[in-house]
């Protein structure tokens, strides 16, 4: 009985000491293993680990990709332009031995990022104009500062693998000088559209009337030409006809012209000596 | 208090928790251990510890559901990955299992959130998130979704820390980098099928160099409009625009007015010439003819048709005219007396 109590509590025992020896490093972690407070001994891949019992400890770091997100910051262009820049940086810790040496944690650690990181754009923004970094420019700045930043990085064991610009845009009170240049663009073409249409329509509306006034000066002449040819013929075939008995024409036309003139309304004065009444004074 | 009653009857068999080959092997047991144990577990320690045994053992099976994968981690360490339907892994603390929803479609709003999901849908704008400079320095109101799904889970659940932060940093990035690129009439307008394509694959690049195992399933620009500071100058471009448009549909229907009437006025005058022309001429020729007839009959008798031409048109005439014929002596006294205005002198006889 007595060794049985004795073998169960070794065997608690040992499972203990055992327990204690063994530690699991999880696919997200990486660790290091202090001896009595002196780092021995990095793990990098996860997986079931030992240590001595009591001996030693073990600290676990991330292996994963970190974020780094830095506060929006003002940063002067090389065309004195301010510009809030909101960036933020990939890293990871690739060294835990010097990370744990340097930095201690990843607090620590993104305050010396944010320290490089600032001091980098500060450099790289620069350098460039406003314009140039937002539009031209963005991807080659990002590509440095991220070179630079983990060159600058890497006395911490930290590896920075790609810093981005979230957001560059310009501070509140330029945003409003924005505003109003915007506004003032916008007149400015919506001004260019009305006067455009206002020039489209006089050019059309006096074309038409161009159009018009030639159209009926040219159907004017072409119909006195017509007139005039006719006018013309007439007067040929009256003139052959007529200077056959220039007499008779007279005699004829005054007749035919009595008759047309002389209508009901007129009123007619005659002398009795007049040829018409030669029989009405005497009879033969 | 199963145990006791198992115990007592076991022709119950297939009833209770236990198979009767199993109550056997409790036998067994008790009977090599001599009945030193305290009989307070029917069937001893030994049982017990076999139950744990299997319920330990069972705690490894799992299920993984048709919109999932199964991720098995050993001591910490992935081994390996399976596909929907039912699984087993070696029991906690050996392996564990996670189960990522592959499938499923990750949303992401920026710019905005939607504030409640009932319909209509309510919207809170994210002014620091939606706008954004663009290449020629003007600013936009861009608010747009990001929808991503789970392309590799070992990745995405190992490789990058805080993974949903991840897509969106990504996106604000690429979104900035696209419009910064773009100019602002572009943007507004015909661009927006462009900058998502464009986004959609910075997008993908960046996620994939950062190897989070997410894939862009779409970018989709949700509303892009000018801020709201300046957006009454825009519209005001737009009626303005609308206005040009207007002045020149109506000058072109004064045109389409008043051309074809010119038109027809133009041809009316010349056919008007035209007739008079034929006219004219027509007349000449019948009047020619006829005098020409006259001429040829006169010239058979001049003397005594003259007279009768003359009398016949003057009998003609003084028939319907008004006449006052006055004998030749006293013409020279009274012609001063006569009323020379017509209108009186008709006025008077009419009375």
């Amino acid at each position: 009985m007595k060794n049985i109590r004795f073998i169960a509590i070794a065997g608690v025992i040992i499972v203990m000491v055992i327990l204690s020896a063994l530690f699991q490093v999880d696919q997200t972690q990486q660790a290091l293993v202090l001896q009595l407070g002196k780092p021995i001994r990095v793990i990098t891949e996860p997986g079931l680990n030992y240590k001595l019992p009591l001996l030693q400890q073990v600290m676990f770091f991330d292996r994963r990709l970190l974020v780094y997100d830095a506060a929006p910051a003002e940063i002067v262009t090389s065309d004195k332009k301010n510009l809030v820049v909101d960036n933020y940086a990939k890293w990871r810790i690739v060294d835990p031995l010097k990370f744990y040496q340097t930095v201690k944690n990843i607090t620590g650690a993104q305050s010396r990022l944010a320290d490089i990181i600032y001091s980098e754009f500060r450099v790289e923004l620069g350098k460039e104009t406003l314009n140039d970094i937002v539009s031209k420019v963005r991807t080659r700045i990002m590509e440095t500062v991220t070179v630079n930043s983990n060159k600058a990085a890497a006395d911490y064991g930290i590896e920075v693998m790609d810093v981005r610009v979230k957001r560059a845009d310009l501070p509140v009170e330029n945003e409003r000088h924005v505003f109003s240049r915007m506004q003032a663009e916008r007149q400015r073409q919506a001004k260019k559209y009305r006067s455009e249409g206002e020039e489209e329509a006089i050019k059309i509306r006096s074309q038409a009337e161009k159009e018009r006034t030639i159209l009926l000066a040219e159907a004017y002449r072409k119909s006195q030409e017509v007139r005039g040819e006719g006018e013309q013929k007439a007067i040929a075939v009256y003139a052959q006809a007529f200077q056959q008995d220039e007499n008779f024409y007279n005699f004829y036309r005054s007749l035919q012209a009595y008759e047309k003139a002389l209508v009901d309304k007129s009123t007619l004065v005659l002398g009795s000596g007049n040829e018409f009444f030669r029989f009405m004074n005497k009879a033969d | 208090m199963p145990w006791e009653y198992n115990g007592k009857d076991k022709s119950g068999g297939g009833t209770g928790l236990q198979p009767p080959d199993l109550e056997a092997v409790i036998k067994k047991i008790k009977q090599r251990f001599g009945g030193k144990f305290p009989t307070k577990f029917p069937g001893g320690i030994g049982v017990v510890l076999l139950f744990l045994f299997i319920g330990w053992f069972a705690t490894g099976f799992y299920i993984v559901g048709p919109d999932e994968q199964g991720v098995v981690q050993r001591f910490g360490k992935v081994v390996y990955t399976t596909n929907p339907g039912p699984h087993w892994h070696m029991p906690t603390p050996v392996e564990t299992v996670l189960k990522p929803r592959v499938t499923q479609v990750k949303r992401l709003e920026i710019g905005f959130r939607s504030t409640s999901q009932a319909t209509p849908s309510r919207y809170q704008a994210v002014p620091h998130e939606s706008l954004m400079l663009t290449g020629d320095e003007n600013i936009v109101d861009a608010q747009f979704i990001v929808q991503y799904l789970i392309k590799d889970p070992v990745n995405y659940l190992f490789n990058v820390a805080d993974q949903e932060k991840t897509v969106r940093d990504a996106a604000e990035a690429s979104m900035r980098e696209v419009i910064g690129k773009s100019v602002i009439d572009e943007v507004l307008t015909v661009g927006k099928f462009k900058i998502q394509q464009e986004m959609k694959t910075l997008l993908q690049i960046i996620l994939d160099r950062y190897q989070v195992g997410a894939a862009v399933v779409a970018v989709q620009l949700q509303d892009v409009h000018p801020p709201k500071a300046v957006i009454e100058a825009f519209k005001d471009v737009a009626s303005a625009k609308e206005n040009k448009i207007k002045l020149i549909n109506e000058s072109q229907g004064y045109q389409n007015d008043i051309l074809p009437k010119a038109k027809g006025k133009a041809t009316q005058m010349i056919n008007q010439a035209m007739a008079s022309k034929s006219e004219m001429i027509n007349i000449a020729q019948g009047d020619a003819a006829r005098f020409l007839s006259n001429l040829r009959g006169y010239k058979q008798a001049p003397s005594v048709t003259r007279k009768r031409m003359y009398l016949e048109t003057m009998e003609k005439v003084l028939a319907k005219v008004d006449k006052i014929i006055i004998d030749q002596k006293v013409q020279q006294n009274l012609l001063p007396l006569l009323p020379i205005d017509p209108f009186r002198f008709k006025e008077q006889s009419a009375k």
